[in-house]
């Protein structure tokens, strides 16, 4: 245990946050990680082997469990009533929250995808959105330590959208489970990739971490540390320093400066006990999500900076992003009446992927939306849930009986959805600000949101649907999902993929970007944006492990700020 | 199409009904507008209050439902004899009552959750119209009763009959989730898992054969 000053305050413990406890512990600095929500251990408290019957409405999501009673958000939600946030009128847009140390880590699809050169320098070839200030090569070092750290598995298929990672960084994938084949038979035939997905999972045993044994949801967490949480990959070894001090209940809401303008502590207030209390240190980083450090950058107000430190730009709250979204179902007469088999594989997670196979059109101008997308497929023998049934009244409308038990015995297993995961194209319009109305149970003043599809996710969408349709043909399957002529029927509302980042992005320059490409907030020489907020651009790939990779490096950086003051380094 | 009659008795039940426990909403309390936005926003997180059910974070190694049961016996009676209509014992497997789906249907609707709130009206105003059909208590019919009444109502929602066709499509899917969420549901689909292993070894070759792959 470090005690005051911290070398470093770093708020949020999920992705970002634990990152940089783990990286800046490592090399020496006294860290004091400051979490909103409660302690939590993985080890003990996940719901393994524990069936869907045995919960509490048959562990089908509610307000309180969003993605059902065993899911592994606690204290987390869509709706927070002690947290209330605003849309814009006619406007809608969904902020998934979690409570608990490791955030949003502990449920987490765990597509663990790189971005490749276009996607950082995607504005420089198609004059959309921002670059961002560096280039894949030179971030390439923090996606290999990243992927060796968390544990990933996949395969390296030299596809233009899809980076090979180094020897050593990733490790062998499960072998496709039994609709998988059918969907790579079916790339096959269209002359699509189908490839390995790549997962935050690990198949082999890592620093000490049993590998999956392939029972039990990942989406509920893991008690053997097959998949990564922040919680059971990053703080263990950062503990283990005897550097790291980490508070729970601690809502960071205003960062303090000095005179001289450089970060000196933070404002946190005790959730349980409403008190407020004040930490020094030598730096800060913000990695409370992305949403919640802009709006703490937006509440950090001072003679110096009277809209919020990061504010002068005009930029902070701008460039909000998510992922477009969309499903098609299929069913697959192939796969009724099978006889009895063990299909579970990494319980919930794809083992298979399609990548953005028309990247090379669509650079060529020939296609009528900018930012690509790639397809997830989820479905197959799984357990017995709520949702078995949901594709029941297109399939078998109106049975009841003896036939309506030949059919559930039939249909079982027979299901697969497709799911569109797409690129949205960064816009200084879509954004949030404080709205002073809105404050929390705490009384800090909340967000209010102003997010919206343009015309290239609608077109992208409407590509992605019938791209889905045509895979559940080539696959052998029956489409059962009618595809709605209008798009915008189809794509998710903004926020729904849990993808939100933006807001205070990071570049080269000071008038078109809030932190420099360390995430440094230009003007502030010791305060630090590490989560997602700092994206210039969110592509089709999922953001977590780009997140890891960016606070990897910026605490890097940081280190080297600290150097001198640093008595371990 | 249905019988005009028969379809306004149902509305009037379901009027009737709408005195059964709502959940707590607290209608678009907007407030005064967002510092930049241009008009008044949507406030979002006053609609649930989350003051009844098994909260945000609740013990998920020894589950329990909260909420009291609300189903009167005679209620449950009924919905048993429907359920085995919707999935009876068949040789394969028992039927519905059989595995605990009046009980599942008793906590889903009683729950104080906003769709399992939507389902309890829907359920109740099925079943007193049901009841009000057969001018009879549902609770006192017999298999052959039950059946009947089931292939009545079957044949009024196949017929376009649009508060048939809900109580038919939520009945039978809260059956269905009941059933086959249970112990002997889920072996009777034939759900293999849960079953730790070194290695997953991908579908057995006469599946593969059976695929065509």
């Amino acid at each position: 245990m470090a005690t005051e000053p911290f070398d470093v305050i770093i708020v949020g413990s999920g992705a970002a946050g634990a990152t940089a406890a783990y990286v800046l512990t490592s090399l020496g600095a006294r860290v004091c990680l400051l979490e909103a929500g409660r302690y939590y251990d993985p080890g003990r408290e996940t719901p393994m082997f524990q069936r869907h019957g045995a919960a509490p409405l048959a562990d089908a999501g509610t307000p309180d469990k969003p993605f059902g009673f065993y899911d592994g958000t606690v204290d987390g939600g869509w709706i927070l009533p002690e947290e209330p946030y605003a849309t814009a009128p006619g406007t809608e847009f969904r902020w998934f929250r979690a409570r608990m140390l490791g955030g949003r880590t502990n449920h987490w699809g765990r597509v663990a995808l790189r971005y490749a050169n276009h996607d950082f320098k995607a504005y420089s070839l198609d004059g959309l959105g921002a670059d961002w200030p560096f280039t894949y090569d030179e971030f390439a070092p923090w996606y290999d330590r990243a992927e060796r750290m968390v544990g990933v598995f996949g395969t390296n298929e030299h596809l233009p959208d899809i980076p090979d990672s180094p020897p050593g960084c990733l490790q062998p994938p499960p072998v496709p489970r039994s609709y998988e084949r059918l969907v790579i038979a079916g790339g096959h035939r269209l002359g699509r990739p189908v490839v390995a997905s790549h997962e935050a999972v690990i198949t082999q045993p890592l620093n000490g971490r049993l590998a999956c044994f392939y029972a039990s949801p990942c989406l509920r967490g893991c008690a053997i540390r097959a998949n990564f949480q922040s919680p059971t990959v990053m703080l263990p070894p950062a503990r283990a320093s005897g550097r790291l001090t980490t508070i729970t209940h601690a809502q960071v809401y205003e960062v303090d400066l000095a005179p001289d303008g450089s970060a000196r502590g933070v404002h946190y207030v005790d959730r349980l006990t409403h008190r407020h209390h004040y930490l020094a240190g030598r730096a800060v980083m913000l990695g409370a999500s992305a949403m919640e450090s802009v709006r703490i950058l937006f509440n950090s107000r001072s003679a110096r900076f009277p809209d919020g430190i990061g504010a002068e730009s005009g930029l902070l709250g701008r460039g909000v992003l998510d992922t477009p979204g969309s499903n098609v179902w299929g069913q697959f007469p192939q796969m009724e009446g099978l006889p009895p088999f063990n299909d579970d594989g990494v319980v919930s997670l794809p083992h298979i992927f399609i990548p953005w196979w028309l990247w090379p059109a669509q650079r060529a101008g020939r296609l009528p939306f900018a930012r690509g997308y790639h397809i997830e497929l989820y479905g197959g023998r799984t357990e017995p849930s709520a949702y078995t049934f949901d594709q029941f009244d297109v399939v078998s409308p109106l049975t009841y009986g003896k036939r309506l038990k030949e059919e559930a015995r039939r249909y079982y297993g027979s299901f697969v959805r497709f799911s569109q995961r797409g690129e949205m194209i960064m816009r200084d319009s879509n954004r949030v600000v404080i709205d002073p109305q809105m404050k929390d149970a705490w009384g800090v003043p909340g967000l209010c949101f102003d997010v919206r599809w343009s015309e290239q996710e609608l077109r992208q969408t409407a590509h992605a649907q019938l791209s889905m349709a045509e895979f559940i043909e080539a696959s052998g399957g029956k489409l059962i999902t009618p595809l709605p002529g209008n798009p915008a029927q189809a794509i998710t509302p903004p926020g729904r993929m849990i993808h939100e980042v933006g807001g205070a992005r990071a570049g080269s320059d000071p008038k078109k970007s809030v932190t420099d490409s360390h995430g440094r907030v230009w003007g502030v020489p010791n305060l630090y944006v590490i989560d997602g907020a700092v994206f210039p651009s969110s592509a089709n790939k999922n953001p977590t492990l780009t997140i890891i990779a960016f606070a990897w490096r910026a605490s890097e950086h940081l280190r080297k700020y600290l150097r001198k003051e640093l008595r371990h380094a | 199409m249905p019988d005009r009659r028969e379809t306004l008795t149902w509305l009037l039940r379901a009027l009737a009904l709408s005195a059964a426990p709502a959940v707590h909403i607290d209608s678009a309390s907007a407030s005064q507008g967002c510092a930049a936005a241009p008009a008044k926003p949507d406030r979002i997180g006053a609609a649930w209050r989350g003051d009844r059910g098994y909260g945000r974070d609740p013990d998920l190694l020894h589950p329990q439902v909260t909420w009291a049961l609300t189903l009167a016996a005679q209620q449950k009676t009924a919905i048993a004899s429907l359920a085995d209509v919707f999935l009876p014992e068949d040789g394969s497997s028992p039927c519905a009552s059989a595995v605990g789906v009046p009980d599942f249907i008793d906590e889903w609707v009683s729950a104080p959750y906003p769709q399992q709130q939507q389902d309890r009206v829907v359920v109740l105003e099925g079943l007193a119209a049901l009841e009000c059909d057969a001018n009879a208590p549902l609770h006192t019919f017999d298999a052959t009763q039950a059946q009947s009444l089931v292939a009545r109502l079957h044949a009024r929602a196949a017929e376009g009959g649009q508060p048939e066709a809900r109580f038919f499509g939520r009945f039978r899917q809260l059956c269905l989730i009941g059933y086959y969420t249970s112990p002997v549901g889920v072996a009777e689909l034939g759900y293999v898992g849960y079953q730790p292993s070194a290695r997953f070894e991908g579908p057995p070759p006469e599946v593969l054969a059976k695929l065509g792959i």
